[in-house]
């Protein structure tokens, strides 16, 4: 008796919930693979998440092409954009690195303006934002690790070690600090990548919630959410910059470290 | 209890393959590492082939056009200085020269007043001493006037006291004498 209760509670739970609209806020980080390639045995389809790279690539470019179609002594509004984009990451560089950093402009802009519209195109509906995926972002945490570590070593040779080592502190200490050190900076990457990554899907998850509610709640009810999804975007816009900015300030903080080991 | 045991756990296995992130989905990374990679190098071989050039080309032209502006401000402005330092050479040389011309003016009107005023002295001076030449003149006709008649006087005089003529020559002595006598006399007298 009790079971037949419960298999009809249970089948009625489930004809419930197929019913209802399901709540999924996961659902748009959901890597769908558009056109599958396979070279020499190695998945490299396009999905959606590379498309939308391509498409706010193609957006950046085109901004910036379209900025300096006939660049002008006197400035229009697109070619002030342009050249702000350009002094505003020449001016972290300048601040972090020195002047001496100006010849990893190029890699440093790159990061920047990809790391920016793939966090502000995500923001287009039903867009894909690819800097939601922590392996588009540890891709990039991966390879400023690779390339700083890489440039201390050339830099310094094996000097660099002595990086791990902090100055000024007694012997004593050096077994609990030496590890500490190591651990940290081989934790960059990880920061580096998770604080991207998380900050958009968790902002895309919240504006997920929101809109969910607001479809599914009845109108006297749907406006709340409604509202608070129009000021989270705008948030989310500005947490999209934060973070591009984040991003490159650490990637310029770890060039330094790499180039004057503090 | 187990049947719905069972359908917790059915519930459970269907969410954990619908959702849980699907970041953490390793079937999607190989593709994604390679295209972010090649995106990442198209990126940067673009911009630095196009984009950063151009607008370095374009800020350092407007660099060296403010450049040059201010340089050619600062000449003008140093141009104008010269203009005014000038002006004031000039002006202060105008007014010198006035100031001279003024001064010559005024010399030459005194010295001209200085003229008129010799030359009126002397002419009033020579009209004086001609006059009072003049007037000596006159002066010595009447007094010898008055001395031949005193000698006629005299010798009529004598003639008719004494009977005796005098001689002109004695007559005038005698005029002479008193003369000079008179003329002693105003001396003292004054």
């Amino acid at each position: 008796m009790t079971m037949l209760i419960a298999n009809a509670l249970a089948a009625g739970a489930a004809e419930a919930a197929e019913a209802a609209p399901k709540m999924d806020p996961l659902h748009h980080f959901q890597v769908i693979k558009v056109i599958p390639i396979s070279l020499f045995g190695i998945d490299v389809s396009i999905s959606n998440s590379v498309i939308w790279i391509w498409i706010a690539l193609g957006i950046a470019l085109g901004l910036l092409r379209y900025g300096l179609r006939a660049p002008q002594l006197v400035p229009g509004r697109m070619q002030s954009m342009a050249e702000a984009s350009l002094l505003f990451v020449r001016g972290i560089i300048n601040d972090t690195i020195g002047k001496e950093g100006q010849k990893f402009f190029p890699l440093i802009f790159s990061l920047f303006l990809f790391v920016l519209f793939c966090n502000v195109t995500g923001l287009i509906p039903g867009s894909f934002t690819p800097t939601s995926q922590l392996v588009v972002t540890g891709t990039f945490a991966v390879g400023v690790f690779i390339f700083s570590t890489g440039l201390g070593f050339y830099k310094h040779g094996t000097h660099y070690f002595k990086f791990f080592v902090p100055g000024g502190l007694p012997v004593l200490l050096l077994p609990l600090m030496v590890p500490i050190e190591i651990i940290s900076y081989l934790a960059r990457p990880v920061s580096l990548s998770v604080r991207l990554f998380a900050n958009m899907t968790a902002g895309h998850t919240v504006l997920g919630v929101l809109f969910f509610f607001t479809a599914t709640l009845p109108w006297f009810g749907a406006w709340l959410p409604f509202g608070f999804s129009v000021v989270f975007t705008a948030v989310e816009g500005f947490i999209g910059f934060i973070q591009a900015y984040i991003f490159t300030i650490l990637t310029c903080v770890y060039i330094n470290d790499a180039l004057h080991m503090h | 209890m187990i049947a719905i045991a069972h359908a917790a756990e059915g519930a459970a296995a269907g969410h954990a393959s619908s959702s849980g992130l699907p970041q953490f989905d390793v079937l999607n990374f190989s593709s994604q590492i390679f295209w972010t990679i090649v995106s990442f190098a198209v990126l940067l071989y673009l911009l630095t082939r196009f984009v950063i050039p151009a607008i370095n080309a374009i800020l350092d032209a407007r660099g060296k056009s403010i450049e040059d502006d201010l340089s050619q401000a600062k000449k003008a402005r140093e141009e104008a200085e010269k203009i005014l330092a000038n002006y004031h050479k000039e002006l202060g040389a105008a007014r010198q020269e006035a100031g001279k011309i003024l001064e010559q003016a005024r010399l030459e009107a005194s010295r001209l007043r200085e003229q008129v005023k010799s030359e009126l002295e002397q002419e009033s001076a020579k009209k004086k001493s001609a006059a009072l030449e003049e007037i000596e003149l006159a002066k010595q006709r009447v007094i010898e006037e008055i001395k031949g008649l005193a000698v006629d006087l005299a010798i009529d005089a004598t003639h008719k006291l004494i009977g005796k003529a005098v001689t002109k020559t004695d007559a005038n002595k005698m005029v002479e004498q008193v003369m000079t006598q008179l003329k002693d006399d105003q001396q003292r007298a004054h």
